[in-house]
């Protein structure tokens, strides 16, 4: 039976090779798709060999473990900071929705994992359609999620006073997020503008960067201006700004402890001051470095598929990207929680065993270290 | 010893002196202090005097250091992310206890009573605060902030270790929270604040002239403020109604930045509208009070260590050729606003006329009468802690044990 359905799913372009070969049969990809559903894949894809089992086994395996740890990350970050009263603050509220959207991301991995093992997108059109809707709202929201915790951030620091966004403008920029996601995941599975193609191993789909007709290649430098560009710019500008504020307060702070004599022990004052700094640097650049690990990947296949050599688009080259994407999608709990006391503090009392070690927030305070000359003055007096 | 210590103690009936006191967790160690409000005149400040006992025994050659200690928090607590802290604890005065070190050391009263009292294994400390050390301020929490209030704090901190730059436990140190005040100086200037704007419009001649004048540039905290106000009215616009409300200016230096607060307000339409050609004198009374605005977050208040003696923030004062955007922490004015509605196309005419809100100075007759009001306030209270101490009460020393008073203060 199996092999019947083997010969029935050959297409016209595998047939040459199967006659050259009657024992090891050389598919191309795209071979086992049936007849009526040929027009899924693009004859850039046929030029290559069908990818073998092994590869997508270990894709599939790849995505297992990738699913259960996106899982376990935002499954404890929306359980964590959904159910303690104390977390329930504005700026929380957009943590929750990255995590929503890394958890859609994540319904795509079942999927996949039933494709590979059939070697092919199951359903077809309403298969890759149901795909690849799950991946571009998760993908945009979650870039411009992560542009909107950076505004947030930047509010918050540089105005400690009232720049914090309330609820409601929190609930606008959620809402936001999901707006901006939106009409590229609409208009290519409507077909009003791109579509919704099987690409890579053609177990995984993405919108259309192949076809060769003007209105792709405006698509998909919109989509590359709109999910890439613009957030990307996003996210830099409101970490730079913030940094500026940070310094700003560091030095007026400083200004104030001289200007009540309080002279610093150099080396520890300085170290403290520094170390504040650095300490924002660093999450601001790995925040970036993330959002640039997950998506340029994605962007210069996108841009090669539609305005450069395609030749270097092979298989397993084009199933970079996705999964780059999805490793991210599954840091990203981690990076946004781990920075956050409470949030840490929360985790402790409820997982104890997960080892997290974290002073209870309210105790701990920062100390600048110094001296004074108001001691011996006093012994003058 | 301030007077007003005093007059709060011949309530009692027994010519005492008031001293707080409070003891490590392990009991080793008890910090006293004569008072917990600091008085900044200006020209000087009152000196944090007080007297450290020690169980020599449990020291074993290690030390005692005290430090006075300030805590700028400008930001919720629960908004601090990235690793941000937005409070900052300075130590602004720092002396070893134990061994004293300087045995000459001129000694306060409240210092030399209590040494006498409390024998050989007392010894005395003094801090000064630095001269542009700024005054105790905390911002008015909303009822869902969580953590430490907003403001400038300070403390004196206790501590036993080897040395300086050691690490003190829990429960060998002690933390006792003062405050620094400015209080009014001893006259209150015969100046009276006032201001004259006016308005013209642009498709119609003539202006609104409004005069503010308050009836004295220094306001007690309680006292009723007078705003005259008059209004003549040359245009061909009608003034609706007419708003008055005393506001609050806080800037907090260390992140530069400010808001104002509307700390009482009164709206009239009495004599209202004022017609083309008609004027209008009249005057406002406000009164400015911490309990009317208990809901509205981000009112300054002079830092308060108990609920029952919250009043606003005190105004700012600056040394006499000192620069006011020199002051640091959190800097506090007040201004009357008068706004006057010229309709719906007219817009508004609105002038500011600052005065200062302060608690009267030492020794006025001001201040009796307020130390008056205030012991009305608490003498219940003071005659049932007096009872409680009435064991500790021989040489005319009373003892009030220092309460727990900040939020989440660690133990």
């Amino acid at each position: 039976m199996a092999e019947n359905y083997t010969n029935f799913g050959i297409g016209p372009v595998a047939y040459p090779l199967k006659m050259v070969s009657q024992e090891v049969v050389e598919h191309m990809l795209g071979w086992n798709i049936p007849e009526e559903h040929q027009d899924l894949v693009h004859e850039h894809w046929r030029n290559f060999p069908a990818v073998s089992k092994y590869w997508h086994y270990c894709l599939a395996l790849i995505y297992t473990m990738l699913m259960v740890t996106s899982l376990t990350g935002n499954g404890i970050v929306i359980w964590i900071f959904g159910t303690s009263k104390s977390l329930r603050s504005a700026s929380n509220m957009f943590v929750i929705n990255l995590a929503v959207f890394d958890v859609m991301m994540m319904l795509e991995m079942p999927l996949l994992i039933m494709n590979s093992f059939h070697q092919r997108m199951l359903g077809y059109q309403l298969g890759c359609d149901i795909y690849a809707i799950l991946g571009s709202l998760s993908g945009i929201g979650g870039a411009i999620t992560n542009a909107v915790i950076a505004f947030d951030r930047y509010k918050t620091i540089s105005c400690p006073l009232d720049g914090r966004i309330n609820k409601i403008q929190a609930a606008l920029l959620i809402a936001f997020t999901w707006f901006w996601a939106l009409p590229f995941t609409i208009l290519p599975a409507a077909k009003i503008w791109g579509k919704f193609v099987p690409e890579g191993f053609l177990t995984t789909c993405s919108f259309d960067y192949f076809t060769d007709d003007q209105d792709t290649k405006v698509f998909v430098a919109c989509i590359f201006v709109w999910s890439y560009c613009i957030p990307m710019a996003l996210i830099c500008y409101f970490y730079s700004q913030l940094f500026g504020a940070v310094r700003l307060h560091e030095r007026m702070l400083q200004e104030q402890a001289k200007k009540m004599n309080v002279k610093s022990l150099a080396s520890n004052k300085e170290d403290a001051s520094r170390s504040v700094e650095i300490r924002i640097a660093k999450v601001a650049f790995t925040i970036f470095f993330l959002f640039v690990c997950g998506w340029t990947p994605y962007a210069f296949v996108a841009m090669t598929g539609a305005f450069g050599d395609r030749s270097m688009l092979t298989p397993v080259a084009t199933m970079i990207p996705a999964v780059c994407c999805k490793i991210v999608s599954c840091i990203d709990p981690w990076v946004y929680a781990i920075n956050h006391p409470r949030y840490r503090a929360e985790l402790q009392k409820r997982i104890p065993w997960l080892g997290v070690r974290e002073a209870d927030p309210d105790t701990a305070s920062t100390t600048t270290s110094v001296a004074t000359n108001q001691t011996s003055s006093q012994a003058d007096a | 010893m301030s007077s007003k210590m005093l007059d709060y103690l011949s309530l009692a009936f027994v010519v005492a002196v008031k001293v707080f006191k409070k003891t490590t967790p392990n009991g080793k160690i008890t910090v006293y202090l004569g008072k917990r409000d600091f008085i900044d005149h200006i020209d000087y400040c009152d000196p944090v005097d007080g007297v450290v006992v020690v169980d020599t025994e449990y020291l074993k050659g290690r030390k005692v250091y005290s430090q006075l200690v300030t805590t700028y928090r400008f930001g919720r607590e629960e908004d601090e992310v990235m690793g941000v802290k937005f409070s900052k604890e300075m130590v602004i005065g720092q002396e070893q206890v134990v061994p004293l070190i300087n045995a000459k050391m001129e000694l306060t009263p409240v210092q030399e009573k209590l040494l006498k009292k409390l024998g050989p294994n007392a010894y005395p400390f003094t801090f000064n605060f630095p001269e542009m050390a700024p005054s105790s301020v905390t911002l008015q929490p909303s009822e869902e902030d969580q953590g430490k209030p907003m403001g400038v704090d300070y403390c004196v901190r206790t501590y036993v270790a080897e040395n300086e730059d050691q690490k003190s436990h829990k429960r060998s140190s002690v933390t006792l929270a003062i405050k620094k005040l400015q209080h009014a100086p001893t006259s209150r200037g015969r100046r009276l604040p006032s201001s004259l704007v006016s308005k013209g419009f642009t498709f119609s001649n003539g202006k609104i002239n409004l005069e503010v004048t308050l009836d004295r540039e220094i306001y007690y905290h309680g006292e009723k403020l007078a705003a005259n106000i008059i209004v003549s009215n040359n245009s061909r616009k009608s003034v609706r109604n007419i708003r008055c409300m005393v506001v609050q200016h806080v800037e907090i230096t260390m992140i530069n930045s400010q808001f104002s607060r509307h700390v009482a307000s009164l709206e009239s339409r009495e004599g209202c509208p004022v017609t083309p050609g008609a004027s209008l004198s009249k005057t406002f009374y406000l009164v400015p009070l911490a309990r009317s605005n208990k809901d509205i977050r981000g009112v300054a208040l002079d830092g308060h260590l108990k609920e029952d003696d919250v009043n606003l923030a005190s105004s700012t004062l600056v040394a006499e050729g000192k620069c006011p955007a020199d002051a640091i922490g959190i800097v506090v004015s007040y201004s009357v606003r008068v706004k006057l509605n010229c309709g719906t196309l007219g817009g508004e005419l609105v002038t500011d006329v600052p005065f200062k809100l302060l608690h009267p100075a030492e020794g006025t007759v001001e201040r009796q009468r307020f130390n008056a009001m205030k012991k009305m306030q608490s003498i219940e209270r003071h005659r049932y802690e007096n009872s409680l101490y009435t064991n500790e009460e021989e040489d005319n020393i009373v003892f009030e044990d220092f309460a727990r008073l900040r939020m989440n203060e660690p133990e």
